[in-house]
């Protein structure tokens, strides 16, 4: 090595904190590991392995497929009988819990974010990242203390709704409400309004002040702005979040029917409880199905929004 | 004022409404589709008797999380703040066991399963006819394996093990490990398709192998957004590790979930204040890092 690389070598960029907290990781897994909360040893068990190979061998197999020879007809058939029972319902009722439960959810959004957003929800909106304005005089200061514990309440309150996870939300639902589709859709909803709202907020942050600000300037009123300006501004990028968020619901309406709300997980709980587990991995592979088309469903709608203009 | 536009070449919208409002359309149809498919009775909506007390116990909770147990517990029980802390440790054991495993399988099928390890673009000489057989093959079926681990959520890979091995310890662990896993690969190889070519480019024209295009030219570019993103993994596998405790392991979600049926709001606050100081930790983390490195 030439001596200026030697040089180059020595003077790179290098951080005390990433070097220690790759050490620190590596210690977290080695510890995790060895912990001895993790019975590894357990799952390699005579018994654990006989139940596996029971379980692989008859569990799994489609009911009438078991010890017979191998027809697709078969299968097909029980597969249909299957699906036109309760698993298309299962699957139409998650995918319907996971629509509500977002529309729902950006329609929290769109209230709350208004109040979150720090440069319109400000005495001089807009003026946020510019030199802001002193106030001037006690009775500014006392209007911008107003917007800063009115901004600074609403993102609490978002973080209050995103910090308890969607599961306690529809526990708590379901022990007030009772069963019925409710508790799944409002649980999803009031999660994801939280983080939806963050999100849009921080949509209207990040937008490009000037313009908005000469419409303050021409006298256009903070509501003026907030409806025809702000909002068809930040709709794109607001969106593309909603269908990203969409995608998760999906998941988590499948796997909150594990709770007792109606759903494919509510299926795949009834399944697991009678040791249907034919039946259970057909449902599980349904959700599966069902995550995949939504996946797809919110690319393409994503794709297509990205060529908005 | 349209034919004045169209006369200067401006192409004229073919729909009244754009994108935007076609897609908001789509979603408020959805939304009527899926309130005709549910039918939820709006009857459902109104507390059931005794519902509002348990809400407002609940939160009335949020502010005082019990230091103690709320009702007698056999000799021997731990205190109660030794249990969460316990509970907590668990939650972070399994969490981390997990990301250990999606990420090695994340970093090898993230490879597998980019564009940039199969293309000829970075390749100074031709490949192989055995590797440009290969490679499309490999690809697929490695996309298809990542969709199919994704596919099916944490919980109910947990379900399945229950089924299949009964309740262990380390049939949790894979039941987070395998989806992060397909989640991490599919994001790892959107990185790495995605990082800037620069200096693959002039390593391959300095005559570099694909093998060192690959290692010192691409995946340095990629490597920083594959950390931060990682670290986020990581805040979602403690969430994960502590909501297949409602599954009977022994992570927060077990106690919170036994606390909840005893009704014993107080202690599940304690539990999801022992949550919340655990992501918050690793939040704060991740972020101090992510100032460092990804600039």
């Amino acid at each position: 090595m030439t001596p200026p690389m030697a040089e180059l070598h020595r003077a790179r960029p290098r951080s005390r904190l990433v070097r220690w907290s790759l050490v620190a990781l590596l210690a977290l897994a080695v510890w995790s590991w060895t912990s001895g909360d993790i019975e590894v040893g357990d799952l390699l068990q005579a018994r654990r392995l006989e139940n596996l190979r029971s379980f692989l061998r008859d569990d799994v197999q489609p009911f009438p497929l078991r010890g017979r020879p191998f027809s697709f007809a078969e299968l097909l058939a029980w597969a249909g009988r299957l699906l036109a029972d309760r698993g298309a319902r299962g699957a139409l009722q998650t995918l319907s819990i996971s629509v509500l439960a977002i529309c729902l959810a950006a329609a929290g959004a769109l209230v709350l974010a208004p109040f979150a957003s720090r440069n319109l929800a400000a005495r001089r909106p807009f003026a946020f990242g510019a030199a802001p304005e002193p106030a001037r005089g006690a009775a500014e200061r006392l209007r911008d203390r107003g917007w800063t514990v009115l901004t600074a309440s609403t993102r609490a309150f978002l973080v209050f709704l995103r910090a308890i996870p969607e599961y306690i939300w529809a526990f708590l639902l379901l022990a007030m409400l009772g069963p019925s589709a409710w508790p799944a859709v409002l649980a999803l909803a009031i999660h994801n309004s939280g983080i939806l709202g963050k999100l849009a907020a921080e949509t209207v942050e990040n937008l490009e002040p000037a313009p908005l600000r000469s419409l303050w300037w021409l006298g256009g009123r903070r509501t003026q702005i907030a409806v025809f300006a702000v909002a068809p501004l930040a709709m794109t990028r607001f969106l593309l979040y909603f269908f990203y968020r969409w995608e998760t619901c999906v998941r988590e309406a499948t796997v909150l029917g594990l709770l007792g709300v109606v759903s494919l997980g509510y299926w795949i709980q009834d399944a697991r409880a009678r040791h249907f587990y034919d039946e259970m991995l057909f449902f599980v592979v349904l959700g599966a199905a069902i995550v995949l088309a939504g996946d797809l469903v919110s690319a393409a709608a994503r794709a297509f929004l990205r060529r908005a203009t | 004022m349209a034919s004045d536009r169209s006369r200067r070449g401006v192409p004229r919208r073919p729909l009244a409404i754009g994108r935007r409002g076609f897609a908001v359309l789509a979603i408020g149809l959805a939304a009527v589709a899926a309130l005709a498919v549910l039918a939820p009775p709006l009857r459902a909506l109104l507390p059931q008797r005794g519902g509002l007390a348990i809400v407002r116990a609940f939160f009335a909770a949020m502010f005082h999380p019990a230091l103690r147990y709320e009702s007698a517990v056999p000799q021997g029980t731990p205190p109660l703040l030794l249990e969460a802390m316990a509970a907590a440790r668990r939650t972070l054991v399994f969490a981390s066991a997990a990301m250990s495993l999606a990420l090695a399988g994340g970093f090898v099928l993230g490879f597998l399963g980019s564009s940039a390890w199969w293309s000829d673009e970075l390749a100074a000489v031709p490949r192989g006819r055995l590797r440009r057989a290969l490679g499309p093959a490999v690809w697929t079926a490695t996309r298809f394996l990542i969709v199919g681990m994704r596919s099916v959520h944490e919980l109910l890979w947990a379900v399945i093990f229950l089924a299949a091995f009964g309740l262990n310890t380390a049939s949790a662990v894979a039941a987070i490990a395998i989806p992060y896993a397909g989640t991490l690969a599919k994001v790892f190889s959107e990185m790495i398709d995605e990082a800037p070519r620069d200096a693959a480019a002039a390593l391959r024209t300095a005559g570099a192998g694909p093998a060192q295009v690959f290692c010192f030219g691409l995946l340095p570019r990629a490597l920083p957004d594959m950390c931060a993103y990682a670290f986020y993994r990581f805040e979602c596998a403690i969430r994960s590790s502590a909501v297949l405790g409602f599954f009977g392991f022994p992570t927060l979600g077990y106690s919170i979930s036994t606390a909840f049926e005893n009704l014993h709001y107080a202690e599940v606050w304690t539990y999801l204040d022992a949550l919340a100081l655990l992501i918050v930790g690793v939040e704060v983390w991740s972020s101090a890092l992510r100032r460092r490195f990804v600039a």
